[in-house]
């Protein structure tokens, strides 16, 4: 029917973290004030997820087949089914492996590109999140593209693929702190490297992506149900990764210590007025009244 | 521009029935539903008939959906059919269950949000394998023919070909308006009615309403509960929900407004109903407000922790079939150990936290609806260019007597409008001539057409059997004359034929009145009716309360524009807007769109839409 059936389908992979649940009710912390590990949720990182939507988009828009990779621990699958459950994804990898642990993001990147590499199929587009909501580094994305030698595109807030001419069209949001945004619009041929930015919300704006959300959608619950299925586990030696560059040993950093930013001195003093009587009302309304006299616009 | 062969607007049951049927054809058919989800705009009484006509055939849900009786979420089967005549605290009740199986495989009583999502389900289901499905948030805005095109705008969507359309999109049919096909309703043609849902657990419901497991009642009222009304109460038991709600001829609430809420207001505060209503409410007690603050919250997310689980535990054990899995997943060893839970969890509450028990009822949804009076308004010809429209947005409800029936009509039409857009695409012509043409007479063919025409004898004998306890006295001597004639079977025959000659239009205004509907009942009710007590007066939530409980998706626009803001019929809505919606500032009446439940009440001198996609009311039940 349109041209995305006819054409060699896009492959995309799309690179996720296991984070903490950082909202609110789920985090725990410990009486000194750093995460309670054990105790808090974890999920599938929320700039992972946006990243996964605008795979998801690829497959409703293009028809593009999708591979979500992660590297962590064995539980870390339970991210790779939230995702798949979101995207209906055709395979799923987790590499996890103990000589992984004490990764920086240059080392992550080292297991990832390997993993990306032993995909089955060719990769055209890979996407990440913008950066994790624990490391806080937006690091890991373009060191895995560096090492995969694809061109990157960061902070992209929109795209369009041009099936024929393999090419990607991309707007990316141009930061200029504190003075003004632009959007920059890109071409590339594939494959590239899309790090994706936390603005990006997928638009499905015609009837047959309507009508094709929708099926994915509900496939996709039946596929994460059993998602084993889709899931391949490879470890440092199946991933063929050089041991120089994976683990504690291929990182160049360490976090050598966490210190807690003091807490600046309140200026402001808050007065609890409940309300329960036409006394306290009036306070309120004087208090707001007064305050209102000193601004500048009224 | 995407091309597609049927568009259906509406995911109502009409529209769900008309894409099942076209996906069982080898039709390719998409559906536009402007709600966030499919059932979130639809409200009905809520009972769907199946029927077994004398004469011709009908398209039953069962026909549509083959594992409907097995499968379809709808709640209980009606058993009961009772007509109850109330005077202040009496009341005489008539027994119609009779009428009720007249011609009927059966009724059931209904809640659409989930029956439509199941409906809904088996319909995308089918609808996927020829290229179609079901499209959500999406508001039709215009359809315009350009080149022999037909070319279908929306607020969210690229515009899409499509070679014929079905319109079922309710009593407020935009697509009936936009296109011209048929005038609003005046309030002469259609009935408001509003409704509440009330909360009360199954095994009590079967208990109450003296009833079986899988068996449910239907409760009618006239009398004085109308408040001079045309019109009537009703009550139908679901599963685990009471619909009660009340029904009035527009142009009757016009002529003397009063608030819709009030009009449920009063049948609440029945005697009768009060008392069938009834439940068992937990009761807060004051948090000592000198305690300090982390106390008191914390008291307050405990008590309202409790009154939640004791609640759900409540529910199930209720509820034959959740005391079953309960016991069968291991969380309790017998039905017997839930009960003493559930006992001990209540002694907790009121010796912890001081929880009274007192008894009231318990109100979880309040929605409205008008409601088209098939008799006079339905579509003489319900088409336009390659447009069918079916259900309620060609003004096809059946209101005869006792006999209240929409769904089943709206899925037999759209069957039909489905068979008929099917036999055009199979010739690929899509003219007025060969599509429209033969719908309508597919449509007059229905044996609902037929009974919204025609006075059925055998129907009214039933109706005159139940009735024959009733001194022919209390009737007043112009009724008299017409019970007398009705009831001899020569002169019924005779009697039938003169107004089948003279026609319902002729008719309605002699039988649709204020005696028939208030003034007879209520004198049955005074000189035979029971005496009936409430042990309890119900805390009754105001609109204010009632509009909370809603969920909206508010849109920053109004979907609905006040053209003449002095003209009277727009000072009455002030009353009449379910959710008073409307108020006067100086002169004129303005409104403020936020809490309107899209009824169409006053759609007669506004422009009037239907919100855009996702937007808007969002019912939980229906």
């Amino acid at each position: 029917m349109t041209l995305k059936n006819q054409m060699d389908p896009i492959n995309t992979a799309v690179i996720v973290k296991l984070e903490p649940d950082f909202s609110e009710g789920n985090v725990s912390y410990n009486p000194d004030g750093t995460l309670n590990r054990a105790e808090t949720k974890n999920i599938l990182g929320p700039h992972s997820a946006i990243a996964v939507s605008a795979a998801f988009y690829a497959k409703v828009k293009y028809g593009a087949k999708i591979a979500i990779g992660t590297m962590g621990p064995p539980m870390a699958e339970s991210i790779l089914q939230q995702a798949q459950l979101m995207s209906n994804a055709d395979e799923l990898y987790l590499y996890s492996d103990r000589i992984f642990a004490g990764a920086d993001t240059l080392a992550t990147a080292e297991v990832l590109k390997a993993g990306i590499q032993k995909m089955q199929k060719k990769i055209d587009i890979v996407f990440s999140g913008h950066r994790a909501s624990d490391g806080e580094t937006g690091q890991t994305g373009p060191q895995t593209a560096w090492k995969l030698g694809m061109t990157f595109l960061g902070h992209v807030i929109d795209y369009e693929i041009n099936l024929e001419s393999r090419t990607v069209r991309a707007k990316r949001l141009v930061r200029i702190q504190g003075v003004y945004d632009v959007v920059e619009e890109v071409e590339s041929p594939l494959p590239v490297f899309i790090a994706i930015d936390p603005s990006y919300k997928p638009k499905f704006n015609t009837v047959s992506q309507r009508l094709d959300y929708e099926k994915y959608q509900k496939e996709a619950v039946k596929r994460a149900q059993d998602f084993k299925q889709y899931l391949k586990v490879f470890n440092a030696a199946q991933i063929e990764a050089d041991p120089k560059f994976i683990g504690i040993s291929g990182s160049p950093t360490i976090v050598y210590k966490v210190e807690r930013i003091p807490k600046g001195k309140a200026t402001r003093q808050a007065k609890v007025i409940d309300g329960s009587n036409k006394e306290q009302i009036r306070e309120v309304v004087t208090r707001l009244l007064q305050a209102l006299s000193t601004m500048a616009i009224k | 521009m995407e091309k597609y062969d049927v568009a259906i607007i509406g995911g109502g049951s009409a529209g769900l029935a008309a894409l099942k049927q076209l996906s069982r054809l080898g039709k390719q058919a998409i559906l536009f539903e402007s709600g966030n989800k499919i059932g979130a705009k639809n409200i009905s009484g809520g009972i769907l008939y199946s029927k077994k006509p004398k004469k011709g055939k009908t398209y039953n849900v069962e026909d549509i959906y083959e594992n409907f009786l097995q499968d379809a979420p709808f709640e209980r089967k009606i058993t009961k059919y009772i007509l109850h005549a109330t005077a202040k605290d009496k009341v005489f009740s008539i027994d119609l269950t009779a009428a009720h199986k007249y011609e009927a495989n059966f009724g059931c009583s209904v809640l659409m949000n989930k029956l439509n999502q199941w409906f809904a389900q088996q319909a995308e289901e089918a609808a996927q394998k020829y290229g179609g499905g079901i499209v959500t948030g999406v508001h039709v805005r215009a359809i315009r023919w350009e080149d022999g095109h037909t070319i279908i705008q929306t607020d969210e969507l690229e515009e899409v070909e499509v070679k014929a359309i079905i319109a079922a999109d309710g009593v407020n049919s935009e697509i009936a308006y936009m296109t011209g096909a048929r005038q609003k309703f005046s309030p002469s043609e259609i009935y408001q009615g509003v409704k509440v849902i009330v909360k009360l657990p199954d095994e009590i419901i079967n208990q109450r309403f003296s009833i079986g497991p899988d068996e449910g009642s239907a409760h009618l009222f006239a009398g004085d509960v109308t408040l001079n009304h045309i019109g009537g109460g009703f009550l139908y038991t679901n599963r685990d929900t009471l619909s009660l709600g009340a029904v009035y001829h527009l142009d009757s609430l016009l002529e003397t407004p009063n608030e819709p809420y009030e009009l449920v207001n009063t049948l609440l505060k029945n005697p009768m109903i009060s008392e069938l209503v009834k439940d068992e409410v937990p009761v807060r007690c004051e948090i000592d407000r000198d305690a300090p603050k982390e106390e008191q919250m914390r008291i307050r997310f405990a008590v309202t922790k409790m009154i939640k689980t004791w609640a759900e535990l409540r529910d199930s054990y209720y509820s034959k079939k959740e005391k079953e899995r309960l016991v069968k997943e291991g969380k309790y060893g017998s039905p017997e150990e839930i009960g003493a839970q559930l006992s001990s969890l209540r002694d907790q509450m009121s010796t912890k936290y001081g929880i009274k028990f007192e008894t009231d009822y318990v109100e979880v949804e309040y929605s409205a609806k008008t409601i088209p009076d098939g008799k006079r308004c339905r579509m003489e010809k319900p088409y336009f260019k390659n447009i069918l429209f079916v259900g309620d947005a060609a003004g096809r409800g059946i209101f005869v007597g006792p006999r209240i029936e929409g769904i089943n009509v709206g899925i037999d039409d759209a069957v039909r409008a489905a068979n008929a857009v099917a036999r055009a695409l199979d010739k690929d012509n899509f003219t007025e001539k060969y599509l429209g043409e033969y719908y309508s007479r597919l449509i007059e063919d229905s044996p609902y057409t037929h009974d919204l025409k025609v006075i059925d004898k055998d129907y009214l004998e039933i109706f005159l059997g139940a009735v024959k306890e009733v001194p022919k006295e209390i009737i007043s001597s112009k009724y008299g004359l017409v019970i007398k004639m009705m009831s001899s079977g020569t002169l019924r025959s005779f009697a039938v034929g003169v107004a089948n000659i003279l026609g319902y239009e002729n008719l309605l205004p002699i039988i649709e009145t204020v005696d028939t509907y208030v003034k007879i009942p209520t004198e049955l009710a005074e000189r035979l009716g029971k005496r009936m007590y409430a042990s309890y007066a119900p805390t009754i939530p105001s609109i204010a309360q009632r509009i909370a409980k809603l969920k909206f998706n508010d849109d920053n626009i109004s979907h609905i524009k006040v053209l003449t803001p002095t003209s009277e019929f727009m000072k009455k809505m002030i009353t009449l807007c379910p959710t008073r919606c409307y108020f006067m500032e100086k002169e004129g009446v303005i409104i403020q769109h936020e809490g309107c439940i899209e009824c169409g009440t006053c759609s007669e001198e506004t422009d009037w839409k239907h919100p855009r996609g996702e937007k808007g009311i969002n019912y939980q039940y229906g």
